[in-house]
């Protein structure tokens, strides 16, 4: 909300409190002031317009102004036609700096001398509008702009939504006034009723359909006035906030609402049907022409305002053309209502129309906020634009607003502070607010809040109403400690765990991502990955509206941007959650196991993918053991992104973790990366808790014996089994087998491999003798020619 | 035959003479070699000699043997000391020449920004607390007070599957779910994890980002233990001159509220450009946990009382390194994780 410090100084006094002062106290207190723009206006000077032509030569729209300065006479020119011959207008000479930071130059256009700028509003940051000249209705030429407007200070303060009471001027003059401990100079309700006869109620009916949706509806009649521009000052104020003036009538009503938080509305009493106010929901395909000039189809979820016969205003958000305030209008009926919050907000966006008075309302106003801003803006009117108002308003109030009384034990002030809030300063603060206290016999206080606070409701709001005033700043920081009976005792996080799956990873080369979790729902589709995957209803975009059933496509996509960046060789993994839809169970939370995922690059020749394959093996298996887990197994598997023929399950325990590959070349394909992609994604919950403090095994005594075997067997006899088949047939003092190379060629038959074994025997008892060592090999060698056909290179 | 003295003294100046170990290995072989040596030479006729000479003979062999020993022994000695004492013109090298890049990866500047972040926390109590991302519409607002229509809720605008389930706007549901599972305090947790709201990818913002949240319910706990709590926090993660501010604000969930502010680490408070000539950067939001909430959690308000603050691990890691655009967190361009 933008608050003008000089408005503020309507309602308390700010002698000696400078605009920074002031935004200092507002944002201590919880107004907090985002930016504070100081609008100098001394460097402006008025003049007054002679003549005005047409640049004769410019491409653009130009008009070339002689001007009165007082003293001299210059000649401007300007881009806006609106500084006729007779007008006061703002001129900033060459050489001052215009308030938006233009600096202004003796300048030379097609031929023509400008020697200085005529200001628009905007210009000289007094309101959004630059459409024209801002003119002045008063002041000598010659003498400085400040003459007739003040220098101003500008705030952009953001409000939070328990307070609307401070989208207005006086609601943020009373917290400054409580702030500074300054008196607030205007009361909350304004004494102005009307005296005209007849009452107002007689002359128009007024009813409430839906009291849920509106509390409380005001009509009050004011006949006679003379619709026309407002004078100088309300106008400037209104710029000042970013509203465009229109004409006294709604320039009022909008004033009011920037005052007192409360929007109101004027209509055109002779326009309304009856006349009547009937405020409803809206009918099936009843369509309003609104105030902006659009046509809008209403729904039967919306509040709408309508006469005896249509709607002329969507309740809270914005007025109907038809009805509206014309320079024609003589007799009006102002409406000041109380909207529910909640349904204003709901229409609003619906309509994609977000107004200054839905943003009121939305956030639900009190009903006795519509009787004081009713008042004050029938004062308001007639004053300025003359016109009698009727006493007795129409005043429906089907859900009169309950005072709400909290006690407070005022002990608990100083209990949720932390710091001692002597009783007179916390009772003087929330005087000061306008809250009532009143101490009763047990030493509670009984507190009623003032009527536009409906956000206080516990003792635990006192609390900060009284913490916010006294300062924060003024609560020493201090460590809870207590002496405790009862804990938990730390157990490490999962993610520090996981800390040593990182280092494996870092040191093997792999560096860690964090990709967002939402994906396209057509890309896990096309990877024929979507199955499970769980879909967002209200997407920001296709390309994010789907959570990620798998790591390894973002990973894969790391991997292509970082060779659109120049760099080949790229070793990625992540750290993250899946998320799989349960089946079946449509509307229930989805599994969300944590997985460590991984992708490196490798060339294009299937020998190279082989390798870099079995390098993330080793890769995998040191993650795994890591975390003092058992060592898991890799059994032949088919998966989807995966390469068919050169993919693993990732057993443990006889519990599937994931899978191990190389990625499918039309994975790899698809995100255009030439040569081959190997990956892993494993479920690294049951490798956690598979994990087991390790026990010290004595250290051997007696040295090992190492002995190479090759063994001869057909292509497809793998590696895993040979090893098995060694394992199972060597019996005790065989202490580690390992394979370590692979061969086919000439060596060997066709059709047939040599894998290459180093066979480690060790007996903790004795030093083994190579007959003993021959023996096991023998056993060895029977079993692998037994089972697998096995021959032997020497 | 040579004279046993003779031999002696030659092999003593050869032995002086010699400028390498290989040199002196030529000559330990020329006189000492078990079978070809000059000092078995020297005893090769002994068996026919009479009785006292070959006593003398033996003797002075000995003799000898010893004495070209210990000049070799000497020798060496005085060489490796010469090498050594040269070691820094022969074997000089160009130390400046950099060595191979080493082939390690790096860990993500969030994770290592989180990992500092539960450090910290841990040694004053706290303890990890996880929970599901997505998340039903009771944990992720019912149970925090923000109702069906609260105005508060634009700020947590979210992502839904359906009415009741949704991506979790703040890992406040890990706080009630914590509160309800651990039953009785003390409880002090912290709950890291990621979070997501419905706002448009800017440089200062994204529809999905990482939170830490923290709570504390105990016995008469105040706003001064909260703000001790922050003020250890942020000291132990950006230096001791560090100051904290907490600004009176609204959220359903607390009462009293408030958005915490750090100091700003380049001008000390004053005011810069990179704090927007404010002093303060604004770092997260807190307050004293509301007496619904702990209700909704299954405690007991009127014997315990709590507070809680929540901020985005993002938002510390930026202004730790000074990234200026938070995208590039959830960018894995290599370029930019290994900096850190």
């Amino acid at each position: 909300m933008r608050i003008s410090y000089e408005w503020l100084g309507d309602f308390v006094d700010l002698d000696g409190v400078t605009p920074q002062d002031a935004a200092d106290v507002l944002t201590r207190q919880g107004v907090e002031v985002e930016s504070l723009t100081m609008v100098d206006l001394s460097q402006i000077v008025i003049g007054k317009v002679l003549e005005q032509t047409k640049h004769p030569k410019s491409r653009n729209d130009l008009w070339i102004h002689l001007v009165d300065l007082g003293d001299r006479k210059e000649q401007i020119i300007a881009g806006a036609p609106n500084a006729i011959p007779g007008s006061l207008v703002p001129v900033a000479l060459p050489g001052t700096t215009v308030p938006n930071g233009k600096v202004v130059k003796d300048m030379n256009i097609a031929g023509f001398r400008a020697a200085g700028m005529l200001c628009s509003a905007a210009e000289l940051l007094l309101g959004d509008d630059h459409s024209g000249i801002l003119i002045l209705d008063r002041g000598t030429p010659g003498r400085p702009l400040t003459s007739v407007i003040p220098s101003q200070a500008v705030m952009e303060a953001e409000i939070t939504s328990n307070r609307p009471d401070c989208m207005g001027h006086l609601g943020i003059a009373r917290e400054l006034a409580a702030g500074l401990d300054r008196p607030l100079t205007r009361d909350f309700m304004p004494a102005f009723t009307g005296s005209a006869d007849p009452p107002g109620r007689d002359l128009v009916k007024v009813g409430i359909d839906d009291p849920d949706l509106c509390s409380r509806y005001i009509g009050g009649v004011i006949k006679g006035v003379r619709v026309g521009p407002s004078p100088d000052w309300l106008q400037r104020r209104l710029r000042a906030s970013g509203v465009r003036p229109i004409n006294n009538i709604v320039d009022i009503t909008n004033y009011v609402l920037l005052e007192y938080a409360q929007p109101l509305h004027a209509f055109d009493l002779a326009k309304l049907e009856g006349p009547a106010i009937n405020v409803r929901r809206a009918h099936e395909k009843e369509r309003l022409l609104c105030l902006d000039g659009v046509a809008r189809d209403l729904t039967t979820d919306m509040l709408v305002i309508a006469d005896a016969t249509r709607p002329v205003a969507v309740a809270g958000v914005i007025g109907g053309e038809e009805s509206a305030v014309t320079n024609a209008t003589t007799d009006i009926l102002l409406e000041s209502a109380t909207f529910n919050g909640p349904s204003v907000r709901q229409t609003s966006r619906v309509l994609g129309l977000r107004t200054e008075a839905s943003a009121r309302f939305e956030r639900t106003l009190p009903p006795e906020l519509a009787l004081a801003g009713a008042r004050r803006a029938a004062a308001l009117i007639e004053e300025l634009a003359g016109g009698t108002v009727h006493r007795e308003w129409a005043d429906v109030y089907p859900r009169p607003q309950e005072p709400v009384r909290v006690n407070l034990r005022p002990a608990l002030i100083d209990e949720v502070l932390g710091t001692h809030v002597p009783l007179e300063e916390s009772e003087a603060i929330l005087k000061r607010l306008n809250f009532h206290v009143k101490v009763m016999g047990d030493g509670e206080w009984d507190i009623l809040p003032p009527v536009f606070r409906l956000d206080v409701t516990i003792p635990e709001d006192l609390v900060e109403e009284v913490g916010r005033v006294y300062g924060y700043d003024r609560v020493p920081p201090t460590l809870p400690g207590h002496r405790h009976d009862r804990w938990t005792p730390l157990t490490q996080s999962v993610d520090r765990r996981l800390d040593e799956v990182r280092e494996v990873l870092a040191g093997a080369g792999f560096t860690e991502t964090w990709n967002p979790a939402l994906v396209s729902y057509g890309k896990l589709e096309e990877l024929r990955i979507a199955a499970h995957a769980m879909r967002v209803s209200n997407a920001l975009s296709d390309d994010m509206d789907t959570l990620r059933t798998s790591l390894l496509p973002s990973l894969v996509d790391a991997v292509a941007l970082n060779r659109d960046r120049g760099r080949d060789g790229v070793k990625v993994y992540e750290i993250a959650a899946v998320y799989l839809a349960r089946v079946g169970e449509k509307n229930t939370q989805p599994e969300e196991p944590l997985c460590v995922a991984a992708v490196a690059t490798a060339d294009g020749s299937p020998e190279a993918g082989e390798k870099a394959l079995r390098r993330l093996k080793s890769v995998l298996d040191g993650c795994i053991s890591s975390l003092s887990a058992p060592a898991c197994t890799y059994q032949r598997a088919a998966a989807e992104l995966f390469h068919p023929g050169r993919c693993a399950a990732v057993v443990l325990d006889g519990r599937q973790l994931g899978y191990l590959g190389e990625l499918h070349p039309t994975v790899t394909t698809g995100a255009k990366i030439e040569g081959r992609l190997v990956g892993f994604e494993i479920d690294i919950e049951p490798v956690l808790a598979a994990s087991r403090t390790p026990r010290a095994q004595p250290l051997p005594r007696f040295p090992a014996v190492e002995r190479d075997l090759a063994v001869v067997v057909e292509d497809t006899v793998t590696a895993g089994a040979l090893l098995l088949a060694i394992k199972e047939s060597a019996g005790e003092l065989l202490e580690h087998a390992r394979a370590f190379d692979e061969y086919r060629g000439a060596q060997v038959p066709e059709g047939h491999k040599s894998i290459a074994f180093t066979l480690t025997f060790r007996s903790p008892e004795r030093t083994l003798t190579d007959a003993e060592v021959d023996t096991v090999i023998s056993e060895i060698r029977l079993g692998l020619e037994k089972r697998h056909r096995a021959r032997f290179r020497e | 035959m040579s004279d046993p003295s003779e031999m002696t003294s030659q092999a003593l100046a050869a032995i002086g003479q010699a400028q390498s170990n290989t040199e002196l290995e030529r000559i330990e072989l020329e006189y000492l070699g078990r079978k070809s040596g000059k000092v078995s030479a020297m005893l090769s006729n002994i068996g026919r000699l009479a009785p006292a000479e070959k006593a003398a003979l033996g003797k002075a062999a000995n003799e000898a043997k010893r004495a070209i020993e210990g000049a070799l022994v000497a020798r060496r000695a005085e060489l490796e000391q010469a090498r050594l004492a040269d070691l820094a013109e022969t074997e000089a090298v160009d130390i400046t020449f950099p060595g191979p890049p080493l082939d390690r990866g790096h860990v993500h500047v969030l994770t290592q920004v989180r990992r500092q972040i539960e450090t910290v926390l841990e040694s004053l109590g706290y303890q990890v607390e996880l929970g599901p991302e997505v998340e039903t519409e009771w944990y992720n607002f019912e149970a925090l007070n923000l109702t069906a229509g609260h105005p508060a809720r634009e700020s947590w605008d979210s992502f839904y599957f359906s009415p009741e389930l949704l991506l979790r706007a703040h890992t406040s549901p890990v706080q009630i779910r914590a509160m309800q599972r651990l039953k009785e305090p003390p409880i002090y947790i912290i709950t890291p994890g990621r979070v997501y709201r419905r706002d448009p990818a800017e440089a200062t913002r994204l529809p999905y980002f990482s939170q830490v949240e923290g709570l504390a319910v105990d016995k008469g706990l105040t706003v001064g233990d909260m703000k001790g709590t922050l003020l250890y926090m942020i000291q132990s993660l950006y230096g001791r001159e560090r100051k904290v501010r907490v600004r009176p604000s609204y959220f359903p969930f607390t009462e009293p509220s408030f958005e915490f502010d750090v100091s700003c680490g380049i001008c000390g408070g004053i005011g810069c450009k990179s704090c927007r000539h404010k002093g303060w950067l604004e770092v997260g939001g807190c307050g004293m946990v509301h007496p619904q909430v702990l209700r909704n959690g299954g405690i007991d308000p009127t014997r315990w009382n709590g507070y809680a603050w929540g901020f985005g691990i993002e938002r510390m890691a930026m202004l730790k390194h000074d990234v200026d655009d938070i995208r590039l967190f959830y960018e894995p361009d290599l370029r930019f994780i290994e900096q850190f």
